[in-house]
């Protein structure tokens, strides 16, 4: 397989690398937790405060519509935002560790 | 040689079968109870419940719809040389992709050369399954704004998979769940139970689609049960033994084009209808006679409207059909973490070259994902509108035929060239779904048999490419008869409980072993071992008491309150009709069958009371592998932490699929 032995301790102890971790573990469990939390809302919002989805929004459109909608607008927005990032910081952090072990 | 000589073998069994379905399809009687059967794939609990929810009584009283067909009837000729032109194409690309499938590398991740848009595409395929595109528009359709609801879950998926999942599984794995398990566990206890749990799931997930396949093909072209199984079996074999992953990638991709296709198009006719204006749209809904005898009827049961009681506005709010919040919490669960712990969707990663081109075809099979959902809730809704929910539930009662209806209807209607081409289609996309699903499935259990069992444990990962390749041809051939004959066998069987097993092991057993093997240094052998047995087993423990499984009891009870009903109708002298008729003996033959009878697992009535299991197996699953890996600590797995950390965050060291 790969022929390059690397000692991955001593790449786990090197500040650029902890940098990363920390920065990635924040942004992408961060993340997670929060939109997990705005999803879970809709079964436990339904389920226990109905009235609040009965409420007429726009027209006969009630809360509850838009709710379910506002969840795709969620992922949307997650996929979108962590592409941006990753993009911009992630991978080009990764990039710098990377050269340096290379 | 010995691929040509198969694959010519294959292709005469093949035509030989579609030949076969032909002729004995125009041989049989053209009124087939084609109702009975539906497609029981993940959405069948709808089908289920629907029952429950529409009593002979209340059909009864069902107001008099606008001329209802007995079926959906779509024309032979040209739906077959749709079917045909399908696997016409997909034969093609397997000859293609057969000529360059020479290593294991390529055989199970497509040698790496997958991009990140193709790789996207492929995942959506492999995950939209015809269930969501004929089901959950029938929920939609029958039961409002709840099947929409339902739609969340699965568009949800991808997020876990994108954020903590697929870039870090890249980074560390190879081909299988069992290699990244394993990585620094002992490999061969760990690779056992990994293959053991990736078969588990993807067999289960297969009967549960080629069952489903079964009966659609049956109610859509009168083809036997037997002969679309076997006719699917032998397609589903054939691109993954000749084609590996690259076949199967790109019968995906085919697939996910078709179905966005003739979604878009469906949905975009349903919004020309009603002048491209949602408000209005909705407000037709809502105010739809159709829709409002429905619910208050069918659904609701009030004999007589309730003054003041608005039933179109209901159809838009929750509750009628999720009842129980926890029920759908605990489905959330299983939607939220499942689908990060497919065995065929992890194996799709390593199809791509970098971390990178993973996390592209994520966001992309996400933006697909959930646009077809976004899609499916107006096909969904204009169904009910255009069609009404009595006819379709008149032709099936939990409404899976609500999509194919609306594309006759939409297409210029029964009988009309557009129509009959637009139902045809749509036919041929249902096909080629369940062509691409279960390819998917048959790769990832070959590959846990081939590559973590033959070539990880048997031969010590000591075999040269060649064996490999073959190895794994031979076991999708074997993975492949196993599944058809279960499907065979699983004609009568209720396969709803299949999927939710399938997704209730993945988030469970797999989910949790996949994220501490990458994220939490103590974890080693007997972490993943206890977490993958104690969350399959307690996922399979709950569902088979839980309500999904069969209760003869509760039908021979259901049968006795219509026996009841309708002959006291007689005692009153009312002459029954000759459906009422029918209904009676149906009924007291039910009762007969299924009096005193118990589920599989010899219960009376269901124990647990969730239909879904995840919120009590996933919290025990993740608990026991916590608690395995405490208590007989492994300093090696320790050790070998910075490496598999070092790994999925930056990519050194990535297995990079071309190098063989």
């Amino acid at each position: 397989m790969a022929a390059k032995q690397y000692d991955w301790s001593k790449i786990a102890q090197n500040p650029k690398y902890l940098e990363l971790k920390s920065r990635k573990r924040k942004f992408l469990f961060g993340w997670w937790l929060a939109s997990s939390i705005y999803y879970f809302s809709l079964p436990i919002l339904s389920g226990y405060a109905p009235a609040l989805f009965k409420a007429k929004a726009i027209g006969v459109i009630n809360l509850g519509y838009l709710f379910i909608l506002s969840q795709f607008v969620m992922a949307f927005f997650v996929a979108i935002y962590y592409t941006k990032v990753a993009n911009s910081e992630f991978d080009r952090l990764t990039d710098e560790l990377v050269r340096e072990f290379q | 040689m010995f691929t040509k000589a198969i694959m010519t073998t294959m292709l005469t069994l093949l035509l030989t079968t579609a030949g076969f379905a032909a002729e004995s399809a125009s041989l049989a009687p053209r009124s087939a109870p084609a109702v009975a059967a539906s497609t029981p794939q993940s959405i069948a609990p709808a089908r289920a419940q629907a029952v429950q929810a529409l009593p002979e009584a209340a059909k009864t009283a069902m107001p008099a719809v606008p001329s209802p067909p007995a079926k959906v009837r779509p024309n032979r000729a040209i739906t077959i040389s749709m079917f045909m032109v399908i696997i016409g194409v997909t034969l093609g690309v397997v000859i293609w992709a057969a000529k360059r499938t020479t290593s294991a590398a390529d055989f199970y991740a497509a040698g790496g050369g997958i991009t990140g848009l193709q790789n996207g595409w492929a995942i959506a395929g492999d995950y939209m399954s015809a269930a969501s595109f004929l089901g959950m528009s029938g929920l939609i359709s029958l039961y409002g704004i709840d099947g929409f609801m339902y739609a969340v879950g699965p568009m949800f998926s991808f997020i876990a998979i994108l954020l903590v999942v697929a870039e870090p599984c890249r980074n560390a794995g190879k081909f299988t769940l069992g290699d990244i398990l394993s990585f620094r566990a002992s490999p061969k206890p760990v690779r056992a139970v990994a293959a053991l749990s990736t078969v588990t799931v993807s067999l289960f997930y297969l009967i549960a689609q080629m069952v489903g396949a079964g009966k659609l093909m049956q109610v859509l072209l009168d083809i036997p049960y037997r002969v679309s199984v076997i006719g699917v079996g032998i397609l589903m074999v054939g691109y993954v033994a000749f084609g590996g992953m690259k076949a199967t990638t790109w019968v995906q991709i085919i697939k996910a084009s078709l179905l966005m296709t003739g979604t878009v198009v469906l949905a975009v006719l349903v919004m020309l209808k009603s002048g491209m204006n949602p408000i209005q749209f909705f407000t037709d809904i809502v105010g739809n006679q159709n829709i409002q005898d429905h619910v208050r009827m069918n659904v609701l049961k009030d004999a007589l409207p309730k003054p003041g009681f608005d039933y179109g506005q209901r159809f838009m709010e929750p509750g009628l059909f999720l009842k129980n919040p926890l029920d759908q919490i605990s489905l959330g669960i299983a939607w939220a973490l499942g689908a990060a712990g497919l065995p065929h969707i992890l194996m799709r990663f390593f199809t791509v070259p970098s971390a990178k081109e993973a996390r592209k075809s994520i966001v992309i099979a996400l933006f697909i994902n959930s646009s077809f959902f976004f899609l499916i809730n107006l096909i969904g809704f204009g169904a009910a509108l255009y069609l009404s929910p009595q006819l379709i539930s008149s032709v099936d009662k939990g409404g899976n035929m609500a999509t194919l209806l609306l594309a006759q209807k939409l297409g210029g209607g029964a009988g009309s060239i557009g129509g009959d081409l637009f139902l045809a289609f749509i036919c041929a996309v249902a096909f080629a779904t369940i062509l691409a699903v279960v390819s998917g499935l048959v790769l990832a259990a070959s590959a846990a048999i081939a590559h973590d069992v033959y070539v990880n444990i048997i031969k010590d990962g000591k075999a040269d490419q060649q064996t490999q390749v073959r190895v794994a041809r031979i076991t999708s051939l074997f993975v492949g008869i196993a599944a058809i004959i279960m499907g065979l066998a699983a004609e009568k069987e209720n396969v709803v409980a299949l999927v939710a097993l399938a997704f209730a092991v993945a988030a469970s057993g797999n989910f949790p072993a996949v994220m501490l093997s990458l994220f939490w240094k103590r974890f080693n052998t007997s972490g993943v071992i206890s977490g993958l047995l104690v969350g399959t087993i307690s996922a399979l423990a709950l569902v088979v008491i839980s309500p999904v499984m069969t209760y003869p009891q509760k039908i021979a009870d259901d049968a006795r309150k219509i026996v009841t009903t309708l002959e006291q109708k007689q005692a009153e002298g009312v002459v029954l009709a000759e459906k009422d008729l029918k209904a009676l003996d149906k009924a007291r033959a039910d009762f007969q069958k299924n009096d005193g009878g118990t589920s599989m697992v010899g219960l009376k009535a269901a124990i647990f009371p969730l239909k879904n299991p995840g919120i009590v197996s996933v919290p025990l699953g993740l608990l026991a592998a916590i608690l395995g890996a405490l208590l007989f600590r492994d300093k090696r797995a320790e050790d070998m932490f910075d490496e598999i950390e070092v790994r999925q965050i930056t990519g050194l060291g990535i297995s990079k699929a071309s190098d063989h």
